[in-house]
C-alpha cells in the first residue's frame, strides 16, 4: 500500500468567475483526503509569495503540492521555486486544471482533486475497461443533419436505424424554397438524399417513431422505439390520393406552417418519404367518433386499417446520433408585433411556404385571407402586397425571450428579401436589423448583392406594429440616419429565431445526456468536440446542439457519422467511471499498483 | 463641435442611482417604443450612448431627460434589460445637481448623511425656534368650540417666515432655471432663437405646468390623473399658505361649504390620493418606473406624506377643541414642511415642477427656431 506524501493543496477558484464550483465544499473534501496537510483557497492568498510557501513547507513538513482549479499554471513558478529552495524536487508540483479535464460540477472536481493528490491521471482513473461496439447505429431525427449522418454511415456498409417522429423525413429544409447564399433550390439538394434514404439497403426507416426508453451502455444500447399507428399499409398503398380527396375533415397543414389546409388522411407533401398516406388520429372522424370511414370505402387497394395499434420496436445499437432539430420561436409571445392579431404579420417560416413554388400559392406572394370555412390561409387568387418589411432578431438576442443569437435569421431574411424582389420587382422591401451577421463563406458578398438589388436595409429594431386602414405601420429608430421612421407596409415578416424542441429535456433525460443553459444539448467540448455529447457512444448533429445553418448542420452530421464509424472500426469503446466513489477506488488502485 | 470623452462619467452617475451602463447594444427599440420621442428629440437611446461614451458636455446641455415622463415601456420591452427609463431618471437627478450652483443638490443626491442631516437640521431649527420663543398658549377655545390656532405664534410671524421661504426658494430655483436655460439654449447644441419666439411660445409654459399634458400622452390617463391630483393639490396648498395665509388660517371656523375649507379639502384629498397611489405602486413594484427607488424618491414621498397627515390632524384636533394636541402637531407640521420645501424644491426631486415645463418650453423654442431657419431634414442634435 503506497503512502501519500504530505501534500499541500492550493485551490485557484475565484468565486466571481466560476459557476457551479464551490470553494468551501471542495476545500472541505480535500482536507479529509489522507496525506493532505494544508489547503489554501485563492481568496485567502491571492498571490502566494515564496516565503509564505516556504514557511508552510517547514511547518507542515510538506513534500509536494497540488494546484487545482482554473489556470493553476499561473501559480506554478512560485511553488516550484519554493520547493527548490526547500531542497525538494521542484517537479513535485501537480497541476489539476478543471477546464482541461472538461468537468462542470463539484462531484467531478472532487474526483479530479482526489486523483491529483494520489498523483494518478484523472483520465486514467476514470476509465473503466472497454466494451465491444455493435455495428448498428440509431439516428434520431431525419432532418438534413440526420439524413446526412445516416447516409454516410450506411454507405460504409453498416446498418442504420433512422427514427423520425413525423410522417415524412426531410425536416425543416424540405419546407424551404432556396438556400443561402447560393440561392440553390433546397428541394433539389434534399429530395435526392431523401430518396436515397428510402432505397438504401442498409437503412431501416422508422417514421412516426419516438425513442421511449434506453438501456445498456456505450457499445450496446438497447433502445425501445414507440411507433405510432399509420392506419395505412405502407406496402399496399399506391399513393393514388382518392382517400384524401373524399375525406371531409380539414386540418391546418403542419408542413405548410399552418398556412393551408390538408385532410385528416394525407401525405405531408408530394415528395414525402415514404410517399404513402397516413391518418392523423387526432382529427380523423372515424378514429375520434367512429363516424365516416369514407376513405376505407373508396380505397382502391384496401390498405386502410383503422384497427392498427401503436407498437414498440426494440433495437440494439452500438452508437446513437441525436439530430432532433429545433422549433421556431412563437412570435405571438411578443405582443408589440401583433402576430396572431394582424393576418399579414407572418413568421419567416410561413413566408418560406408562401414563396415556395410548391407552396399553397404556387410561389406567388399573396395576402393571407379567409377560406370558405373561415380559416386563415394563403390562396393563389387575391391581391399581392406592394411593400413588405422584414424584422430581424424576433425572440433572439432578447433577454425577455432568448439571450442567444439564432445565427440563421440575418441570412435567411436577406434571402427572403431577394425572393420578394424576384417575384415582385416593384415591391418596396425594408429590412430592420440590429447587427448584420453575414459571417460565412460567400455571405458578406450575398449581403452586398441584396443591397444592390434595392432592398432598403435599415439599422434599428422595430419596436411596434400597428394596423391602420389596412396597412401595417412600423415604428423604428433609423439609427444611422438619425430619425424616427413611421413606415407603412402591406406585409411584415418576422425573422423568428430557433429554440430547442419542447421535449428536448425529456429526450435528454431518456438518453442521460446534458443540456446547456438555453436547452440545447451540451457538446463534449465547446471548442474541439461539437459532435460528441456528454455521454460515450451518443453523438450530436444539427441544430439540436445549437443554432446553425444548413452547411454547418450537414458538416456536423458528417462529423458525427465519422465519430460513429471510428467507434465501429475500433470495435470497442471505453466506458467511463461516472460516480465519485468508483473513481476514488480506481485511483487508489492505480496508485498502489504504481508503488509496487 | 468637439466633445471630450470622460471615462469616469459613468462611475460618477452610479452615485445618482445608475444601475448598469453597458447592457445597451443600441438596437433603438426604446426610442421607437417611446410615445414622446420625436425626430428632433430622440431619446432614450442617444442619451445612453452619450452616457456610455462619457460625453458629459453633450448630456449637460440636453433637454431629453426632462422630456421623458417615465412610462417605462422602453424598460419593459428592452431586449437587453438595460433599463433605459431608469437611465433617464438617473440623468434627471444628475442634471438637477448640474443646474444647482450651490453644489448642495449634488451633496443631497449622493450622500444620505447630507440629505438626512439637512432635513433634521432645518426641522430642528424650527422646533428650537418654537422652544425659545414659546408664546403663551391659550387653553381657551373660540366661541364656536375651536382651538385658537393663531395664539401659539402671531400669524404675522408665520407669514413673514412663509415669504422668506418663498423668496429663498424662488431665488434658488430661478437662478438654477437660468443656468438650465444657458446650458440648453446656448450650450453645446446651441440654436439661435429670435426674440419674439420667447413670447410666442410662452403659453406652453403655463399650459404644461398646469396640465402636464405630455404625461397624459405617455402613460395612459390613469397615472396622469393621479399625478395631476397630487400636483394640483400641492400647488393650491402652496399658494394658499404662502400668499393667502391670513385668509386661510383663521381662528374663526367657517361652515364646511366656505371656499376656504373646500379648497383646503380638495388640496388635501389630491395630495393624499396621489401620494397613496405612488406609495402603493413603489411597494408593489408592478411597473418599470416603480421598480427602482432612489433614497431621494422615498424621502420626498415620506416627507410630503407626513406634511399632509400632520396638516390634516391639526385641522381635526382644532375642530375637536383639543388645544395641546393642536399646538404640538402644528409645530411638528412646520418642522416637516419647512425642510420639505427648502430641500426638495430647489435641490432635489421636487425641482422637476419647474424644470419639466421649462424643458418643454425650451424644446419648442429650439424647434420653432430651427423651423424658421428653413433647413428641413437637418437635425441640430447629431450622433
Amino acid at each position: 500500500m503506497g503512502e501519500i506524501k504530505p501534500t499541500g493543496v492550493f485551490l485557484t477558484i475565484r468565486k466571481e468567475s466560476v459557476n457551479g464550483f464551490d470553494n468551501e465544499i471542495l476545500a472541505e473534501y480535500v482536507r479529509k483526503i489522507p496525506g493532505v496537510r494544508k489547503v489554501w483557497i485563492t481568496e485567502d492568498e491571492l498571490n502566494p509569495r515564496p516565503e509564505l510557501i516556504l514557511k508552510e513547507i517547514s511547518q507542515n513538513n510538506l513534500k509536494r503540492f497540488v494546484l487545482a482549479g482554473f489556470e493553476p499554471g499561473l501559480y506554478k513558478t512560485a511553488f516550484s521555486n519554493a520547493m527548490a529552495e526547500a531542497g525538494l524536487d521542484p517537479k513535485d508540483v501537480t497541476m489539476a486544471s478543471f477546464s482541461e479535464s472538461g468537468i462542470t460540477d463539484n462531484e467531478h472536481a472532487k474526483a479530479v482533486l482526489f486523483c491529483s493528490v494520489h498523483d494518478v491521471p484523472f483520465a486514467e482513473a476514470r476509465r473503466n475497461g472497454s466494451a465491444k461496439v455493435l455495428p448498428e447505429t440509431l439516428v434520431i431525427g431525419a432532418g438534413i443533419a440526420g439524413i446526412q449522418a445516416t447516409l454516410e454511415i450506411a454507405d460504409s456498409g453498416n446498418k442504420v436505424y433512422l427514427v423520425e417522429r413525423s410522417g415524412t423525413i426531410g425536416g425543416h429544409m424540405a419546407m424551404f424554397d432556396k438556400t443561402f447564399p447560393t440561392l440553390d433550390c433546397a428541394a433539389c439538394i434534399l429530395t435526392p438524399k431523401m430518396v436515397e434514404v428510402a432505397q438504401h439497403p442498409k437503412i431501416e426507416l422508422i417514421t412516426l417513431g419516438e425513442v421511449a426508453a434506453l438501456r445498456g451502455s456505450a457499445g450496446n444500447y438497447e433502445v425501445t422505439i414507440h411507433q405510432k399507428a399509420r392506419y395505412v399499409d405502407v406496402t399496399a398503398c399506391i399513393g393514388c390520393g382518392v382517400c384524401s380527396e373524399k375525406c371531409p375533415q380539414n386540418v391546418y397543414s403542419e408542413f405548410d406552417a399552418n398556412t393551408s389546409m390538408r385532410k385528416a388522411i394525407y401525405i405531408p407533401f408530394p415528395q414525402a418519404v415514404p410517399n404513402k398516406y397516413l391518418i392523423d388520429p387526432d382529427h380523423c372522424r372515424y378514429l375520434q367518433e367512429e363516424k365516416c370511414g369514407v376513405c376505407q370505402k373508396v380505397c382502391l387497394t384496401k390498405c386502410i386499417d383503422f384497427n392498427e395499434q401503436d407498437k414498440d420496436v426494440i433495437i440494439n445499437v452500438g452508437n446513437i446520433i441525436v439530430a432532433t432539430g429545433f422549433k421556431t420561436f412563437d412570435a405571438g409571445r411578443i405582443s408589440e408585433f401583433g402576430y396572431g392579431r394582424f393576418p399579414n404579420v407572418l413568421t419567416s417560416l410561413e413566408f418560406e411556404r408562401l414563396v415556395n413554388a410548391a407552396g399553397p400559392t404556387g410561389g406567388d406572394i399573396r395576402f393571407r385571407t379567409r377560406d370558405k370555412k373561415g380559416n386563415w390561409v394563403f390562396k393563389p387568387e387575391g391581391d399581392e402586397p406592394k411593400s413588405l418589411a422584414l424584422i430581424h432578431c424576433i425572440g433572439s438576442r432578447d433577454r425577455n425571450y432568448n439571450d442567444y443569437c439564432s445565427r440563421v435569421c440575418c441570412m435567411y431574411s436577406l434571402k427572403l428579401a431577394h425572393l420578394v424582389k424576384e417575384k415582385l420587382p416593384d415591391a418596396e422591401v425594408y429590412e430592420y436589423f440590429i447587427d448584420m451577421r453575414a459571417f460565412g463563406k460567400g455571405y458578406e458578398e450575398f449581403y452586398k448583392r441584396i443591397q444592390d438589388e434595392g432592398v432598403h436595409i435599415v439599422r434599428g429594431r422595430t419596436a411596434k406594429i400597428e394596423q391602420r386602414n389596412g396597412h401595417l405601420s412600423l415604428r423604428t429608430e433609423d439609427i444611422l440616419n438619425n430619425r424616427l421612421l413611421e413606415q407603412e407596409v402591406d406585409m411584415v415578416i418576422l425573422a423568428v429565431g430557433l429554440e430547442p424542441k419542447d421535449d428536448a429535456g425529456k429526450l435528454a433525460g431518456l438518453l442521460n445526456i446534458k443540456q446547456g443553459n438555453s436547452g440545447w444539448f451540451l457538446e463534449a467540448n465547446s471548442s474541439c468536440d461539437h459532435s460528441g455529447s456528454s455521454k460515450e457512444g451518443i453523438m450530436l448533429a444539427g441544430v439540436c446542439q445549437g443554432p446553425k445553418d444548413i452547411p454547418d448542420s450537414v458538416a456536423q452530421g458528417s462529423a458525427a457519422a465519422s465519430k460513429v464509424l471510428q467507434n465501429i472500426m475500433k470495435g470497442k469503446v471505453s466506458i467511463p467511471n461516472e460516480g465519485l466513489h468508483d473513481i476514488e477506488l480506481r485511483a487508489k488502485e492505480l496508485s498502489t499498483l504504481r508503488e509496487e | 463641435m468637439n466633445y471630450r470623452v470622460d471615462p469616469t462619467f459613468k462611475t460618477d452617475l452610479k452615485k445618482f442611482g445608475l444601475q448598469s451602463w453597458n447592457d445597451c447594444f443600441h438596437c433603438g427599440n426604446c426610442t421607437a417604443m417611446c410615445p414622446l420621442s420625436e425626430d428632433s428629440f430622440m431619446f432614450p437611446r442617444r442619451a445612453i450612448r452619450n452616457m456610455q461614451m462619457g460625453l458629459k458636455q453633450k448630456l449637460v446641455s440636453s433637454i431629453d431627460p426632462w422630456l421623458c415622463y417615465y412610462c417605462g415601456e422602453c424598460s419593459d420591452t428592452c431586449p437587453r434589460d438595460a433599463n433605459p427609463g431608469e437611465v433617464m431618471m438617473t440623468l434627471r437627478r444628475y442634471l438637477t445637481s448640474i443646474y444647482d450652483w450651490t453644489g448642495l443638490s449634488r451633496k443631497f443626491y449622493t450622500s444620505k448623511a447630507w440629505e438626512l442631516g439637512a432635513i433634521l437640521l432645518l426641522g430642528g431649527l424650527i422646533v428650537l425656534a418654537f422652544a425659545i420663543f414659546w408664546p403663551s398658549i391659550s387653553p381657551e377655545l373660540t366661541s364656536d368650540g375651536g382651538v385658537r390656532i393663531n395664539s401659539i405664534i402671531p400669524l404675522r410671524w408665520v407669514e413673514y417666515g412663509d415669504w422668506a421661504m418663498a423668496i429663498i426658494v424662488a431665488f434658488l430655483l430661478l437662478s438654477n432655471l437660468f443656468r438650465m436655460y444657458i446650458k440648453i439654449v446656448h450650450g453645446a447644441e446651441a440654436v439661435k432663437v429670435p426674440f419674439f419666439l420667447y413670447f410666442k411660445e410662452a403659453w406652453r409654459l403655463i399650459f404644461h405646468f398646469s396640465t402636464q399634458w405630455s404625461f397624459s400622452k405617455c402613460d395612459g390617463k390613469k397615472y396622469w390623473l393621479w399625478h395631476w391630483l397630487l400636483m394640483s393639490g400641492y400647488t393650491i396648498m402652496f399658494i394658499i399658505i404662502v400668499v393667502f395665509l391670513p385668509w386661510f388660517q383663521t381662528e374663526e371656523i367657517y361652515d364646511p361649504w366656505h371656499p376656504q375649507r373646500l379648497l383646503g379639502y380638495y388640496a388635501s384629498f389630491g395630495l393624499l390620493f396621489g401620494l397613496i397611489a405612488v406609495i402603493i405602486g413603489r411597494l408593489r413594484k408592478n411597473k418599470a418606473k416603480f421598480k427602482f427607488t432612489h433614497v431621494s424618491d422615498w424621502l420626498f414621498i415620506i416627507m410630503l406624506l407626513l406634511t399632509v397627515l400632520t396638516g390634516i390632524f391639526v385641522h381635526i384636533f382644532r375642530l375637536a377643541g383639543m388645544p395641546l394636541a393642536t399646538y404640538y402637531l402644528y409645530v411638528a407640521h412646520l418642522a416637516i414642511l419647512v425642510p420639505m420645501i427648502m430641500i426638495e424644491v430647489p435641490f432635489s426631486k421636487w425641482s422637476h415642477l419647474a424644470y419639466r415645463p421649462f424643458a418643454i418650453y425650451f424644446a419648442n423654442l429650439k424647434k420653432a427656431a430651427l423651423k424658421l431657419q428653413e433647413k428641413p431634414g437637418i437635425n441640430f442634435a447629431t450622433t
